[in-house]
């Protein structure tokens, strides 16, 4: 295709290096702003020297061994978990409808944030939590609630259900996209009847047949898990034990201590979780690799079943399990919010009352103000450049090289507790006043990522004959742009400003960090919130949390229905 | 299509706004600037004809006249822990008023902890921001404000500008100017007052420990019932300080009062010993056996609602009533003080050095200590906060506003008596939480 240079094209092949500017130079500068303070070098107090104090003080913190095996156990157990869970589900439900339904549910919880997430969880499973209260007096006897640890364990083993819950149906959903894109889709189809066709059973048919094709575009979003989830704070903070904590928290509160100090050891901290994140990542890369090469007979032996039903009834299991206990969950909630006085053992509240509701709703419109209004500019700014980036994409025939697909994913890779301060550091160096614009760019380093993943895979798939003949019929490549391909990509185009909004909406340490405090967004409010004393008050805020990116994905669902309505 | 077309205008429309909030706020200094200019003039002979006996006074209300002049229009943030709904609401409403009184618009920024605030201010000072701080205003006691005070991070001299300060009755009650035993030197005006109360659910337990030898005993009955936070949790940290007077009052006077200086490596090993005698006895009994012990103490609230514990504590007792009220607590619930002692403390607000609305930060901390807002604080529906000021200083309309309405079951009996443990010197915070951190922290 031969373009006219123009103002538009010029722009349009600007903005793959704008877009990779503007989440690498905050990136980078942030860890810069790291790395100084953790060798010694903190001129506000008065250190000037490089050392390694910041180091041997972390050394010497008590149980800092158990700090890193937490967050390390904690993040790979809960993937290994999530990745086995999702393999279940797809190879025992692969092209049946149930999958279809599996989908529909698990996607909107996907958009609970990870602090609402865990205060659910913690709801449910406490010795006075919902599960428990369902089973006194009556079978368990407990008139009061047992003395037994959870959550907050030592083992991290509250974290690790947290976790594995919020991951699933990321990477369910993520496989199941890489599933419907034509290519793939034609491919494990064609593969997993061949296998049916030799007398392989179902599961051992997706094992051997479809898994190998499908794992390396499952492999992305997993490292992305890894590293998030080794990294983690809302879940870890309200779910895990605090003698010692993982090592994110640890550091993030070290970085937030009375004692100044300690930031020089906070920073130090920080950069052993980025070498932390770096060996769980490892370590899986190690274990994809083990599986390659002892699982590599055990493919090609030609056995045609592994007690494939037993591996359905777990599936039904553990699936109906994982669902009873999300639907428990947000019912618990919702009664939660309403709640008068409700004493241990009943598992129904004494009265229903709206004063919580009320009282919240008092101080609320602020709130959703500033998030929505943040949400929105974040989105919309990561939208216009990631469909720019994507149409120079299309307009120079090339795909983004894989350092470049990389950067993408940086901010999203590397620990946010390691990069956020730093970015503070250098904002406070730079005198850097404005506050909107600063929580604005820091959500942008997480929105922009899932916003150019999700839509890159509906405009790669574009019919590109439309614009073909657009452009031939004497069209400007802004005018092909403009009338031809974006119609089609309205409805993708939504679903990513849903999901750039969910994101937005859920941040907390950037909001936190770079608003200063100034600007409260209802996930900063629901973790203070949940500082407190107040458990119905906590209740209402988490259910508001969950239910504004909800709205965001009807309309993204019920825009293009209007405005595509077949004309009577 | 309309979606699309709408988007590159609103953009505009945004950045447009982003551009024009520093000139907004640039054009609010140029007005300040033009109001001192035209006021010193005229104020000046003022301050020349005054009495002698009244010059105090009435340099303090020219000077918070112009305050108040300063402050008109400003934006104050105050940086406050955020975590109680009920606090919240009543900055609410001091926010309406300063807004009605003064055109000041206040803005709470809920912290989780005030050391976040702290940090902040530090990292400011750090970038060599002297002018434009982020936060004007902010609720503290205790560590952070020897902190900032030993960093010099805290603006100095103004509480003496303050015409309510002096309704506290400054010369009686020593309380109001020192913080932990640190003088408070006019960088903080006193806010509140608090003194550990506990409570307990009457369904659950009908004789709760009134001393501390009993709390261990009653532990012993009912193992897993009571807990504290661990230190630097604020309540946690009370908890332990008020078992360390008391164990020490039991020994020589010379030990308790050492309690009431920096600590010493000598003064430590002697005053703590018998804390970590008492704790090792305590723990086993205590909930989850002493193997975890919650990060915040606000929650120990939700367990008692949860009936996981049946004994709690807390700093403001005036805000148990208003749980009760708002069923986060249940009927049962009764207030009461130890018999051997309650620790108590003021609370205080301050205004850091590099304060972006310095003279709005002073108009507000007035505000604070007006009866008007210390009444409204101290009923249990409100607050629940005891107040600062000095009541035989109020005129006898304004003291009726104190008196409060019925008691509630669940409020703090008003004939129980129990004496008054003051704060030992606040580097006894670090010294505890560092041992306690060192023998029952990093367990697994």
């Amino acid at each position: 295709m031969i373009i006219q240079p123009s103002f538009f094209t010029r722009w349009v092949s600007l903005s793959p290096r704008i877009l990779i500017s503007l989440l690498l130079v905050p990136v980078a500068a942030g860890l810069l702003g790291l790395i100084l303070p953790a060798f010694g070098w903190l001129p506000a107090l008065g250190e000037n020297t490089i050392n390694l104090r910041g180091f041997a003080a972390f050394f010497h913190t008590p149980g800092w061994t158990n700090m890193l095996g937490l967050s390390f156990f904690t993040s790979f157990i809960s993937t290994l978990f999530a990745v086995i869970l999702s393999i279940l589900i797809l190879g025992n439900y692969f092209n049946s409808r149930l999958l279809g339904h599996i989908q529909r549910i698990l996607g909107p919880i996907l958009v609970i944030p990870h602090a609402a997430a865990a205060i659910a969880i913690g709801f449910l499973i406490a010795p006075s939590g919902l599960i428990m209260r369902l089973f006194s007096p009556w079978l368990s006897g407990a008139e009061l609630p047992p003395d037994v640890l959870l959550p907050n364990d030592p083992y991290g083993l509250s974290i690790i259900l947290g976790l594995t819950l919020k991951e699933l149906p990321f990477i369910l959903l993520m496989a199941l996209a890489a599933m419907q894109q034509n290519e793939i889709k034609q491919l494990i189809n064609r593969q997993y009847k061949m296998a049916l066709s030799l007398g392989y059973y179902p599961f051992t048919a997706f094992c051997k047949a479809v898994l190998p094709s499908l794992y390396p575009f499952m492999r992305l979003p997993i490292y992305a898990i890894l590293a998030y989830s080794s990294a983690s704070i809302e879940i870890p903070l309200i779910l895990g034990p605090n003698s010692p904590p993982t090592l994110a928290v640890a550091v993030m509160q070290w970085f937030n201590d009375v004692d100044l100090s300690l930031r020089i050891k906070a920073s130090a901290g920080a950069l052993i979780q980025i070498a932390l994140t770096l060996s769980v990542l490892l370590t899986w890369r190690l274990l994809e690799q083990c599986v390659k090469r002892f699982g590599f007979s055990t493919f090609t032996n030609g056995r045609r079943q592994y007690g494939d039903l037993c591996w359905k009834i777990l599936t039904h299991t553990t699936t109906f399990l994982v669902l009873f206990f999300i639907v428990l969950a947000l019912l618990g909630l919702v009664l939660w919010s309403f709640a008068g006085f409700w004493p241990f053992p009943n598992a129904y509240p004494d009265q229903l009352v709206s004063l919580h509701w009320n009282s919240a709703l008092q101080q609320l419109p602020q709130t959703i103000t500033n998030t929505v209004l943040v949400g929105i500019t974040a989105t919309a700014i990561a939208l216009f450049f990631t469909l720019f980036a994507l149409e120079a994409e299309q307009q120079h025939q090339t795909q983004l090289g894989s350092a470049a697909s990389l950067m993408v994913y940086l901010p999203l890779l590397v620990p946010n507790v390691a990069f956020l301060f730093g970015i503070v550091w250098v904002k406070e160096l730079l005198g850097v006043k404005a506050v909107f614009s600063a929580v604005v760019l820091g959500h942008l380093l997480f929105v922009m990522p899932y916003m150019f993943l999700s839509l890159a895979i509906s405009y790669r798939k574009l019919d590109l004959r439309y614009a073909k003949v657009a452009a031939s019929l004497g069209c400007s490549p802004f005018k092909v742009f403009y009338a031809v391909k974006l119609p089609q990509l309205l409805p993708p185009m939504l679903f990513s400003c849903a999901l750039g909004l969910a994101v937005s909406f859920g941040q907390y340490l950037p909001t936190l960090l770079l608003g200063g405090g100034r600007i409260n967004t209802l996930t900063t409010e629901a973790v203070a919130i949940a500082s407190g004393a107040s458990r119905r008050l906590s209740a209402v805020y988490v259910i508001i949390q969950i239910l504004l990116p909800v709205v965001g994905f009807i309309l993204a669902w019920l825009i293009p229905k209007l405005i595509f309505r077949p004309r009577q | 299509m309309r979606v699309m077309e709408n988007k590159p205008s609103y953009l505009i429309f945004m950045w447009i706004l982003l551009l024009f909030c520093p000139l907004i706020s640039a054009q609010g200094a140029l007005k300040t600037l033009k109001t001192l200019k035209t006021l010193e003039p005229l104020k000046a002979p003022l301050l020349i004809d005054t009495q002698a006996i009244d010059t105090k006074a009435s340099v303090t209300q020219t000077q918070f006249t112009q305050l108040v002049q300063q402050a008109r229009g400003q934006s104050v943030y105050f940086y406050a822990w955020g975590g109680d709904p009920q606090v919240n609401r009543y900055l609410q409403w001091v926010a309406q008023r300063v807004n009605t009184l003064y055109a000041i618009n206040m803005q709470h920024v809920k912290l989780a902890q005030t050391s976040d605030a702290v940090s902040r201010v530090l990292a400011e000072a750090s970038a060599g921001n002297t002018t434009a701080g982020q936060v004007d205003l902010l609720w503290i006691n205790g560590l952070n404000f020897a902190t900032m005070a030993q960093n010099n991070l805290l603006e100095a001299q103004w509480l003496g500008l303050l015409p309510n300060f002096a309704l506290t009755n400054p010369d009686q009650n020593p309380a109001v100017t020192m913080d932990f035993g640190m003088p408070t030197n006019g960088m903080e005006a006193p806010w509140g007052k608090a003194a550990l109360t506990f409570y307990y659910d009457s369904a659950h337990t009908s004789s709760p420990p009134k001393t501390l030898p009993a709390l261990l005993r009653w532990s012993k009955l009912n193992p897993g019932r009571f807990t504290y936070a661990k230190p630097p949790d604020f309540l946690g940290l009370s908890f332990l300080k008020y078992a360390l007077i008391i164990l020490s009052q039991q020994q020589e006077p010379a030990i308790l009062a050492q309690l009431y200086e920096p600590p010493t490596a000598q003064s430590q090993a002697l005053v703590l010993a018998p804390l970590w005698q008492f704790l090792d006895q305590l723990h086993p009994y205590l909930w989850r056996k002493g193997q975890y012990f919650l990060s915040n103490g606000a929650s120990i609230r939700r367990l008692v609602d949860d009936s996981e514990l049946t004994l709690g504590f807390t700093f403001s007792g005036g805000d148990i009533p208003g749980a009760v009220e708002r069923f986060e607590l249940p009927l049962s619930i009764k207030s009461y003080a130890m018999k051997d002692g309650s620790l108590s403390n003021v609370h205080f607000v301050t205004i850091p050095f590099n304060a972006q609305h310095k003279a709005a930060a002073k108009v507000v901390a007035n505000f604070l200590m007006s009866p008007e807002a210390q009444a409204k604080k101290q009923q249990p529906s409100n607050w629940g906060d005891r107040t600062v000021l000095d009541l035989s200083m109020l005129s006898p309309e304004q003291q009726l506003m104190f008196h409060p309405s019925k008691r509630h079951p669940s409020a703090l009996p008003a004939n129980n008596s129990s004496p008054s443990l003051s704060e030992p010197h606040p580097s006894w915070n670090a010294v505890i939480t560092t041992q306690w951190e060192k023998r029952y922290g990093a367990k697994q």
